[in-house]
């Protein structure tokens, strides 16, 4: 571990506690993947049920699209303010190996940009032109269908960064985004996982915005109820499929993290049953949900929810904190202000 | 070199950066602050005239905020941070530090913007009863505020790296906020925002709004502002140009690339166009050219540009001024790297010993680290490309100049390194030019 590039941390102190930064990445880096998690989920689910729609001649599906391609519209945007935070914040305290990770994989990074620009405009495109487009299917599919493939490649973008940034041994002998892509370890069963919580998530969504509505006293149309449970159905299957997918991700670690899931550290291990156990229990509601809603389960699910993505979230950091800890300590981070540096910033 | 890097051969460093930044400007400066602006004020307008077409134009330049801002504006904003984090890594480094609370807050602002801005354009049809109507224009103005918000708190930012001011010293938060030259820039973008807006909108009224007595009332709202703003713009830009430090003033002219003549009629002339198109948007609106708008149209986007590449070349050599250089290296530390070596405080540079076999390699690595941010081998930037500018060039003569490059040009930031690694990077040196130029020669003979 002598000769690692890890470079010494710059000069300026890092501007906060580190605790309250840690903190506040796990709480801004939540919200922020849970808007993300929503645009796809939302934009594949209104392609994937548009063109049913047309395959079967149904217009019922189609509307249920075009409710899905609204929200998802709204959420990219909010998803991308939302991730200012986090990045902000793994930008500080992760320098050294952040920036190694993201310069790495540069010109893919910035390509990120003119992707996410290309898939935006094409999802306002999408969302506008629904009505106008009605005889031009085919061509509104395929605006979706684009849109959708970009969203579900970016993904791998932020994965093979911040995998990279917990590998410095491995550093030196690759460059390059697609390099990176089966060079690292455990991308794929990330990316697996992401997926599948994003569609759940946005299938729960469906699930709560419309059960929401229909509590505030609105007679929900046939399309809404009917994508309302549509929502609980697919959150339900996607759910039990992740529960295998969570383990595969696990099983992916280097042995020294994942047997500090596995009981060797308390607090992780807690964690992980916990929310396996809280899992289990949502998909119980959510199979519920499918033979009779009531607005306690709707509560009930929510609280759950919010709870299982906690904890999510912060096994996330504790896999990161994990993998650094050694080269942390033997890389110190600036936390005190010298004006009488001796190192190069 | 504490990171590693990537090339862009031909665009070059700067240009990338260029790319992001000016297009951002453009639309964070024209459409999020300014045509957000110009937007209810006309709303305002169609309430109080009740005129349901120019309310229905006004909801139009809603959505248009809506897309642009959410999509190009929101993706380059982060965008300039993407691409400084891959090819200035060190000084956006230092930046998130020295800046972190003032981002969280612009983060906290920015996202009350997007939100305000979603419901301000969804709700445009549901709030249309008098008492609601007032509601949706308090919104607006609220939109107009939080992105006029966003820029405040970002100008503390762009304007420290110019001048540091006491931060320099004190190393304290608010030393570097409330820097020498924040107040002028923040002032002179302000309104470089809505003149920027007006002449952009008005140029797309022009060409897309066929109804004129429509025109000519949002014309009239337009011409209010400019108004105020085209000479606020001057006054202030004036303030601005006053505060910044002597030397990178004397590079203003220098850094558009003109000479001090053109640059004058230039500038001039834009500025006389503008004049003219204000004052036919308040004497005439009904008669506007189109010549004339798409001119001013042309004029503005231009002299954007020509802002924005100023502002970042006049820093040179520095990037945070006085503090650190624009490859990233630190002013104080050039004793220090002179004598324990470059190589010795880079991490990314794997060899620690110079041999006669790794020189050009060791020479490209110096060069990546102390060159690249500002020049190419064989770029489309001519002047930058050293490949192409230093034809004929031996060995001797850049062994005798890069240590005193900086007193020569200005621009440049000393070399640091011992005599070795000197020697490494113009062994490197000489085998780019000799390649470059030998290419050429081959495509010639062909
Ligand atoms: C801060 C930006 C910057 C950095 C860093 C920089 N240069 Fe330059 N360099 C310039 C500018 C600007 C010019 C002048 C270009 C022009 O004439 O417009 C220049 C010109 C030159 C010239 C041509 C001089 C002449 O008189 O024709 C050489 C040689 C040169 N640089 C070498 C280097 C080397 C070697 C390094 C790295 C050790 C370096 N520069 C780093 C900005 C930089």
């Amino acid at each position: 571990m002598n000769n690692l590039p890890i470079s010494p941390d710059n000069v300026l102190p890092i501007p906060a506690p580190i605790g309250l930064l840690e903190f506040l990445i796990i709480l801004t880096f939540i919200m922020h993947i849970l808007f993300v998690n929503l645009t796809i989920s939302l934009s594949a689910g209104a392609v994937g049920l548009e063109i049913t729609g047309r395959i079967k001649n149904n217009s019922l599906l189609d509307k249920m699209a075009q409710s899905c391609s609204f929200h998802a519209s709204v959420h990219k945007s909010i998803a991308v303010v939302l991730g200012v935070a986090p990045l902000l914040i793994i930008s500080v305290i992760y320098t050294q190996y952040f920036y190694s990770s993201t310069i790495l994989i540069g010109k893919m990074w910035l390509n990120v940009i003119v992707l996410l620009i290309i898939a935006f405009l094409l999802l306002y495109v999408y969302k506008f032109m629904w009505g106008k487009w009605q005889e031009k299917k085919v061509l509104h599919i395929s605006v979706g269908f684009v849109a959708m493939l970009i969203l579900l490649f970016i993904p791998l973008i932020f994965i093979v960064n911040i995998t990279s940034m917990i590998y410095p041994e491995r550093w030196i002998d690759v460059r390059g985004f697609f390099a990176s892509l089966f060079y690292y370890p455990e991308i794929w069963q990330r990316y697996l996982h992401f997926i599948l919580a994003s569609l759940a998530s946005g299938g729960f969504y469906m699930f709560l915005y419309y059960s929401y509505k229909s509590w505030k006293g609105n007679n929900l149309k046939d399309y809404e109820q009917t994508l309302k449970l549509f929502g609980a159905k697919v959150a339900f299957w996607v759910t039990v499929l992740q529960l295998v997918a969570g383990f595969i991700l696990l099983f992916s670690f280097k042995t020294d993290v994942r047997i500090l899931f596995l009981g060797e550290d308390l607090l992780l291990t807690t964690l992980l049953v916990l929310s396996i156990v809280l899992t289990i229990v949502l998909c119980i509601f959510l199979f519920l949900a499918g033979y009779k809603d009531s607005f306690k389960s709707f509560t009930v699910s929510l609280a759950i929810f919010v709870l299982i993505v906690g904890i999510m979230g912060w096994m996330r950091h504790e896999v990161r904190e994990s993998y650094l800890s050694p080269y942390l300590e033997k890389y110190p981070r600036t936390e005190q202000l010298s004006i009488q540096s001796d190192d190069i910033g | 070199m504490n990171f590693p890097y990537v090339e862009y051969t031909w665009l070059g460093y700067g240009t990338v950066i260029a790319i992001i930044a000016i297009i951002h400007v453009i639309i964070s400066h024209g459409v999020a602050i300014g045509t957000s602006v110009l937007t209810v004020s006309l709303e305002y307008r169609a309430f109080k005239t009740e005129n349901e077409k120019l309310d229905e134009l006004a909801k139009t330049m809603a959505k248009w905020v809506l897309i642009i801002t959410t999509t190009v504006g929101a993706m380059t904003g982060v965008g300039i941070w993407f691409s400084t984090t891959v090819i200035q890594p060190d000084s956006i480094g230092a930046l998130l530090r020295i800046f972190f609370w003032a981002w969280v807050t612009e983060w906290i602002v920015f996202i009350t913007e997007v939100v305000i801005l979603i419901i301000y354009y969804y709700t445009w049809d549901s709030w249309k009863s008098p008492e609601k109507k007032k509601k949706h224009i308090n919104l607006g103005i609220s939109l107009s505020v939080a992105s006029w918000l966003t820029m405040a708190i970002i100008t503390g930012v762009l304007a420290a790296k110019l001048t540091p001011g006491k931060w320099i010293d004190t190393f304290s938060f608010w030393n570097a906020f409330l820097n020498p030259t924040y107040l002028p820039s923040l002032g002179f973008r302000m309104f470089l925002a809505m003149m920027l807006a007006i002449v952009v909108v008005a140029f797309l009224l022009r060409l897309f709004v066929k109804d004129l007595s429509l025109r000519e009332e949002a014309f009239k709202v337009f011409g209010v502002w400019g108004a105020i703003s085209l000479p606020m713009t001057f006054i202030l830009g004036l303030w601005y140009l006053w505060s910044i430090p002597e030397q990178a003033y004397d590079m203003i002219v220098w850094s558009t690339g003109m000479t001090e003549n053109t640059f004058k009629i230039i500038n001039g002339l834009a500025f006389l166009i503008l004049i003219v198109f204000l004052v036919w948007l308040i004497r005439s609106p009904k008669t506007v050219p189109i010549i004339l708008s798409l001119a001013v149209f042309g004029a503005s986007i231009g002299f954007i540009g020509e802002f924005e590449v100023v502002r970042e070349s006049i820093r040179k050599p520095f990037i945070i001024y006085d503090y650190m250089y624009a490859n990233g290296l630190l002013y104080q530390n050039q004793e220090k790297i002179n004598e324990e070596g470059y190589l010795a405080h880079s991490t990314w540079i794997m060899e620690k010993e110079i041999t006669e076999e790794n020189k050009v390699e060791v020479g490209r690595e110096v060069f990546a680290g102390q060159c690249l941010s500002c020049h190419t081998i064989d770029g489309w930037r001519e002047k930058r490309a050293l490949g192409k500018r230093l034809v004929g060039w031996d060995e001797e003569a850049l062994k005798t100049y890069i240590p005193t490059m900086h007193n020569v040009r200005v621009a440049m930031p000393p070399f640091m390194g011992t005599e070795e690694e000197l020697d490494a990077l113009v062994a490197y040196l000489k085998k780019e030019i000799d390649e470059v130029n030998g290419v050429k020669e081959v495509s010639q003979s062909e």
